[in-house]
């Protein structure tokens, strides 16, 4: 008892300043990656070009397998190029942007993925039925397309979130704060508390987000959706 | 209502789908579309609502050129009901029924009374459907709610593709009879394409035979069966002729012929009674079911005479040789 209460004395408060920082880290970047994929997911379902489509996914593809620690740190490395290429540019290296760039960069492809696969997975006789019934592309579009797709989204977006959280405790390198922030001093300090203190609200977070989008995944979901349309009595 | 004025569909670097296409659908009047599938059939269909746009040639309805529509409002004048169903998944049967409703802007109340009018039509207890989500419906529910939705918004016009398709024999049959039923109420100009003969038969009030493209033969289903217009017509019906020359021609036929017209029958009509427009096929049943050696012919409220089982097996016999046994 004595030493929760000594734990929670030494660690509390900064667990929960840093905690806080990292829900805004994960909130703002996954409002960013959504915005940003959502759109890009239904144009990309509109496109014709299968080479446009390929590229695009392929484009979002390579950040995906570039370990998490360099994607933080190729992201410094990205604006301290772009700050000597371009005069004008005074991009801060360090400090919560590049970290947020680090975080969207790897929350786009599931949410992105999910999006375009949603789309397309819409049976296209009930697409060829609205238009027949006199729907314009619009209205198929959103309340046709979109609601059956959103269970595949809001998958993505369950995915995405998870991830962000996950590597959200890195770019705390980058001096973008959140819970690394524990963990890092933690380990140079030899500090296993420190370094629990970081890591089990992260995991706690985790865990938390995972199990509420999975209800809002269910309930978005409308009975019948998920089941094959065939024609059995 | 519908005519096609040297309608044509070609498909870049494929075979033309629809050639030199001219037709004429009177109001009220069921088309069935027949032909295997290649023929031409569903091209034809999608063509009116604009699902397809003809290479040349004109498509008039209601004497307007649908080319000079809004394909979208030319629409929701139709009805348009599909083999593979296509219900929304995330939409409850009410949602579903009620999707051209909304579109036109129909208020609330009058969607929600449309649906239940429509449910009842359809045999689905509002009550007990109104609510529920297609997944939890059985074939013969769906293809119901089907039909309900091209009705939605009462147009005048209904374009059904297959609609009965994919329905086991049984539930098929339940519902074609139904929908004739329906239709005698409704009145409303249906073109309805199908690959089956027999429903071509059962269904339309004449039958558009299409093979490769071209219109074959545009006739009703009696003439198509005694008169075929080709070689291609006389193979399409071949082994089945015997059979369908029972089934479209009437009882009526064979009581001018040989029953005495003259004869008084009771003036208000028996029970067991044969409607003149009946088929041969039907008049057997009933001849079968009651055990009855004649039965009296009514044409609405009006004697026609009295045919007896002797007289009727006579007839088919003989068409069975007319339409050659050997086949």
């Amino acid at each position: 008892m004595n030493a929760i209460a000594t734990f929670f004395n030494d660690f509390g408060h900064q667990m929960l300043i840093s905690t806080q920082e990292h829900v805004i880290l994960t909130v703002v970047a996954m409002l960013i990656a959504t915005a940003t994929a959502v759109p890009l997911g239904i144009i990309l379902s509109r496109c014709r070009f299968k080479m446009v489509v390929s590229a695009v996914l392929g484009a979002v593809n390579i950040v995906q397998p570039i370990p998490s620690l360099a994607l933080v740190a190729f992201t410094l490395a990205l604006f301290i190029w772009l700050n000597n290429i371009i005069v004008a540019v005074h991009l801060p290296v360090i400090g919560m942007l590049p970290g947020l760039v680090a975080l969207v960069a790897y929350a786009l492809l599931p949410i992105l993925r999910n999006t375009y696969t949603g789309v397309k997975q819409v049976d296209p006789t009930v697409i060829e039925v609205a238009t027949g019934m006199g729907m314009t592309k619009r209205q198929i579009l959103f309340s046709v397309e979109l609601p059956l797709a959103l269970p595949f989204i809001m998958a993505g977006i369950r995915i995405a979130t998870v991830w962000t959280i996950g590597v959200a405790t890195l770019v705390s390198l980058v001096g973008a704060g959140g819970l690394g922030d524990l963990v890092f001093k933690g380990l140079s300090n030899y500090r296993i508390a420190l370094i629990f203190a970081g890591a089990a609200p992260a995991a706690a977070l985790a865990l938390l987000c995972d199990w509420v989008l999975g209800i809002v995944e269910k309930w978005l979901s409308p009975s019948g959706v998920q089941e094959p349309q065939s024609g059995g009595v | 209502m519908i005519s096609f004025e040297n309608v044509t569909k070609t498909y870049p670097g494929e075979v033309d789908a629809v050639i030199d296409l001219t037709l004429e659908v009177a109001e009220g009047e069921t088309i069935s579309l027949l032909g295997t599938s290649g023929s031409g059939k569903t091209t034809t269909m999608k063509m009116v609502n604009r699902l397809v746009d003809p290479t040349c040639g004109r498509i008039l309805v209601a004497g307007v050129d649908i080319m000079e529509q809004d394909p979208t409002v030319l629409r929701r004048s139709m009805g348009y009901a599909i083999q593979h169903i296509g219900l929304f998944p995330h939409m409850s049967v009410a949602e579903n029924i009620g999707v051209v409703p909304n579109l036109l802007g129909w208020d609330r109340k009058r969607v929600d009374e449309r649906v239940d009018t429509l449910l009842s039509m359809v045999g689905l207890e509002p009550g007990e459907f109104r609510d529920r989500m297609p997944s939890q419906l059985s074939g013969g529910q769906r293809q119901r709610i089907g039909v309900a939705r091209a009705l939605g918004a009462d147009p005048p016009i209904i374009l059904m593709d297959e609609p009965f398709g994919a329905l086991d024999p049984i539930t098929r049959e339940e519902l074609q009879n139904e929908f004739l039923e329906l239709e005698t109420e409704i009145r409303k100009t249906i073109l309805f394409v199908t690959h089956d003969v027999f429903e071509a038969v059962k269904m339309g009030d004449r039958i558009a035979l299409m093979d490769e493209g071209r219109l074959q033969q545009f006739a009703t289903p009696r003439e198509l069966v005694e008169n075929p217009a080709n070689e291609f017509v006389d193979q399409f019906l071949g082994q089945h002729r015997f059979q369908l020359s029972l089934l479209t021609r009437t009882v009526r036929t064979i009581v001018d012929e040989v029953a005495d017209t003259d004869g008084q029958g009771p003036s208000q009509r028996p029970e067991v009674f044969i409607p003149g427009h009946s088929s041969l096929v039907a008049a057997l049943d009933l001849f079968k079911t009651t055990g009855r050696e004649t039965i009296p012919v009514y044409l609405r409220d009006k004697y026609r005479g009295t045919l007896s089982k002797s007289d009727l097996i006579k007839v088919i016999s003989q068409i069975l040789g007319d339409t050659g046994g050997g086949q």
